[in-house]
């Protein structure tokens, strides 16, 4: 019985464990081929996204190299292709002054009486105060195929339109470049000095008085020794002295020849010198000029065309002119040794400029009229007429940015929130200009004046001591205040002093030792600009 | 000794010393080809610059550049300047023509074989074991089957794999449009992923392990089982498929503005040459010259060849219908 029982129980219990066993085993394998489906799928899945993310990634790489990269920032708004060879960048400068003079009288000799207000009996008018648009300069410039670039700045400020800057440029390598079209003349350092930059609200005597503004031609230029020597070569129209070209035509067929060097021997070294740059800049040109016969009608004259110029004070006011009869006859020669050094927050400028001009008086022939002249030379009246200026400008930052010939970056913005005041300079500046005593002696060594009645007169000086000033000096002092990189405000406090340039009171001409010239008035301006620049 | 004898004699030296004094030139020519030409253009180019110095004394460097042939003719004709093409199909050169007018409007007929020094087609590749067991094109729209291909939008090798599978489905269904059309969308819905390029959808299929049939070129389908071994891959050669005839030709205005017309021109005769024949074989493409085809006959499978002209009236009208913007590819295909 007992073994039936075990024999039945054994036989029931293995059966079903026989039973268990097998139907367990079973599902086992059903379910693991799901999972194991199950995985290969997930597998499949993942995998799919990985290589989705890859090809896009390699794609959107691809793209970038295509892509166009549009930029606005302090520097400007551009627009350049992917490998960054073909950009073009939008860029501007806007400058509203205000003038104010305390002293300061303008020669308007060529202005009609009705146009110009008030004069006193030798042409000349009170300086008034004035607000007026600087500059207002949009530039488009750009580069194609990574070595050609170009420039174009108008200017929109003085009522009228014109182009201040047009140029092609061929940068074929550092040291190699060509430079085509109207650009700043290769020649003194403080006009190369962009307008935004400048320290002052107007430059200086050896820039605005003596050496050339901008000039059309072409120019040769380049970085040598690891850019520590620049040079340049120009063959350009020429121009007065701080003359700025129109884009027309040229009146004479005689070329100007312009050099410059310019040498940072210690730049990049770890010594006080590192910021210390020295050159020397010269034009040279042999033209004739033609005399300027409409000289009381500024509607019609043009008064480049006898070659010479006129020279206005750092408050702006005309205080030299060539007599109606003077012509450019010959060679004129510039030189202009320049420097400058940065040291920290101090930097200094210093420049001098002379011009070696040759001169004549001119006379018209007997019996012509206005409009068929021809210019004879007066005979022994050819001279060389020699001015120079000079100027030593220093600045110094307050709060402590670096020094530089470009413009200055503040530390900190100004910012009232986040208590950022900007950055603050003060600056002065000496610069004078003394013109050759000859210019205004006649070829008899006299004392004399230009003689506006009578034109043909032999013995007229090429300029009248009792109207235009032998010399000019003049102080500045200045604060600027630039509230961003882009923002500036500038206060100037100007005085200019002058040797001759008026005549002794109740005496009508100049005698001929000179006795009766007396100093032209003082002048002291003034000026505030707020500018703009990107 | 005549002193006419004694010129004579200083002529014939100095005429015996030039071709000495004279300088091997360097030249570079570059190749756009399609993407799965890669390893063909590294042994042909070799060969070729080999001959090439034997022959003129100068010195031949191939650049090359690869990618989809879509997307490597618009690179030609947005200025890549390419001495010679190489690519996938002819329409792609046409529009090198009509877009850019840098070659002949005749241009396929400047070389023999309608300029197709070789010829290819279309198989399946798929996992060793063939797990899903892939016969034919049919096979390829069943639910769970991953297919790699690549864009027909981009790919010249791509636009080949859809029309082979869109004649099998005319065939299939008494060349019923509607039909393939039908086909080709339940074909690409189980596409996993969409490469650029045949040599992109190489990688998905072969390095990457996804998908379970790769619809590729011949010659790269031979390539995975040569580089990765049989034991990982094996070729199915479906029911039928559709002869490719990838075409070259110099590119005439850069030929002439970089004075390289000779040796371009003599680059692309060589691909008809006997050793061009042999290296084309080897690297898994149909020669066409016949005595060498027939030493490779045994390489290729025998398949049934169908022709883009009897099937689709040609490429212009195979591109405008299909591929175009707004093309059936285009109605089939939600990205």
């Amino acid at each position: 019985m007992q073994f039936r029982k075990k024999l039945i129980t054994s036989l029931i219990i293995g059966s079903g464990v026989v039973t268990t066993h097998g139907t367990a085993f079973a599902n086992d394998n059903t379910e693991l081929e799901q999972l194991r489906a199950l995985v290969q799928e997930l597998d499949q899945k993942i995998r799919v996204l990985d290589r989705k993310q890859e090809i896009a990634t390699e794609e959107a790489a691809a793209k970038k190299k295509e892509t166009p990269v549009v930029k606005a920032s302090e520097k400007g708004f551009s627009l350049e292709s992917a490998d960054g060879k073909n950009v073009i960048k939008l860029r501007g400068l806007l400058q509203a002054d205000h003038r104010h003079y305390s002293e300061g009288s303008n020669d308007v000799r060529n202005r009609s009486r009705v146009r110009a207000g008030e004069l006193d009996q030798n042409g000349f008018a009170d300086s008034g105060d004035t607000s007026l648009l600087r500059r207002v300069r949009p530039t488009i410039e750009g580069k194609v195929l990574d070595k050609y670039a170009f420039r174009f700045t108008p200017e929109f400020a003085g009522g009228s339109a014109s182009a201040v800057d047009a140029y092609v440029d061929a940068n074929l390598d550092p040291a190699f470049n060509l430079r085509a079209g109207k650009f700043k003349s290769f020649v003194g350092l403080e006009r190369l000095q962009s307008g935004g930059d400048i320290k002052f609200i107007e430059r200086s005597y050896v820039t605005n008085a003596i050496l050339p503004n901008r000039d059309l031609g072409l120019a040769v230029y380049g970085s040598l020794l690891g850019s520590k020597l620049d040079y340049a070569f120009g063959v350009v129209n020429g121009v007065a002295d701080g003359g700025n070209i129109s884009t027309g035509a040229e009146f004479n067929d005689e070329r100007e020849y312009t050099a410059r060097l310019f040498t940072t021997p210690f730049k990049d070294q770890d010594s006080a010198l590192a910021g210390l740059g020295f050159g020397i800049g010269a034009t040279w040109t042999d033209f004739r000029g033609e005399q300027n016969l409409n000289w009381t009608d500024t509607s019609s004259a043009d008064p480049t065309r006898n070659g010479l110029p006129s020279y206005v004070s750092e408050g702006q006011n005309t205080f030299f002119r060539y007599g109606a009869n003077a012509i450019a006859n010959g060679e004129r020669f510039r030189w202009s040794p320049q420097a400058n050094y940065y040291n920290g927050s101090f930097g200094l400028l210093a420049e001098y400029a002379r011009v070696d001009q040759d001169v004549s008086l001119t006379e018209r022939n007997p019996g012509g009229t206005t409009t068929q002249v021809q210019l004879n030379d007066l005979a022994g009246t050819k001279k060389k007429l020699s001015h120079d200026a000079w100027e030593v400008a220093a600045s110094w930052l307050l709060t402590g940015e670096d020094a530089s010939f470009k413009g200055v970056k503040p530390k900190r913005d100004f910012d009232l929130d986040n208590g950022g005041w900007g950055a603050w300079e003060l600056v002065g500046r000496y610069s004078r200009i003394d013109l050759d005593e000859d210019t205004f002696k006649n070829r008899l060594g006299q004392y004399a004046g230009e003689n506006r009645t009578a034109p043909n007169t032999i013995n007229s000086a090429y300029a009248d001591a009792t109207l235009s000033a032998e010399a000019a000096k003049t102080w500045t002092l200045g604060v600027n205040w630039y509230l961003n990189q882009n923002a500036k405000i500038a206060l100037n406090y100007l005085h200019t002093s002058f040797d001759g340039g008026d005549i002794v009171d109740g005496q009508t001409t100049v005698d001929a030792a000179g006795n009766r010239i007396k100093d032209r008035p003082d002048e002291e301006a003034v000026f505030a600009r707020f500018q703009v620049a990107f | 000794m005549k002193p006419s004898t004694i010129l004579r004699s200083l002529l014939a030296a100095v005429a015996l010393a030039a071709p000495l004094g004279a300088l091997a030139a360097d030249v570079t020519l570059l190749n756009v080809s399609y993407d799965p030409t890669r390893e063909l253009y590294v042994d042909f180019n070799k060969s070729f610059a080999d001959y090439w110095k034997k022959k003129t004394g100068d010195n031949v460097t191939v650049k090359q550049s690869h990618g989809g042939a879509g997307k490597q003719a618009r690179a030609v004709i947005d200025g890549l300047e390419a001495d010679v093409v190489t690519l996938t199909l002819a329409y792609d050169i046409d529009a090198i023509h009509e877009k850019a007018k840098l070659i002949p409007k005749d241009w396929q007929k400047r070389l023999p074989h309608n300029s197709s020094p070789y010829t290819s087609t279309i198989v399946l590749l798929v996992r060793k074991g063939n797990p899903k067991g892939i016969k034919d094109w049919n096979d390829l729209i069943k639910p769970g089957v991953g297919v790699i291909t690549p864009n027909p939008k981009t790919s010249g090798g791509a636009r080949w794999n859809y029309l082979a599978a869109y004649a099998y489905a005319l065939k299939q269904n008494g060349n019923d449009d509607a039909k393939a059309k039908e086909f080709v969308q339940k074909l690409y819905k189980n596409v996993l992923v969409l490469d650029s390029g045949a040599r992109g959808s190489t990688t998905t299929f072969v390095e990457r392990g996804i998908g379970d049939v790769f619809i590729s070129w011949e010659n790269e389908a031979f390539l995975a089982l040569k580089e990765l071994g049989p034991d990982k891959f094996e070729i199915v050669v479906p029911s039928v498929s559709i002869l490719a005839e990838p075409p070259v030709t110099i590119v005439d205005k850069v030929v002439d503005k970089r004075k390289t017309r000779a040796v371009a021109q003599a680059y692309l005769e060589y691909l008809y040459s006997d050793e061009g024949q042999e290296i084309a074989g080897k690297n898994y493409y149909r020669p066409i010259k016949p005595e060498i085809a027939a030493k490779y006959e045994k390489q290729f499978p025998k398949v049934n060849l169908i022709t883009i002209d009897e099937i689709f009236g040609g490429w212009q009208k195979a591109q405008k219908t299909h591929f175009a913007d707004g093309g059936v590819f285009d109605q089939i295909y939600a990205k």
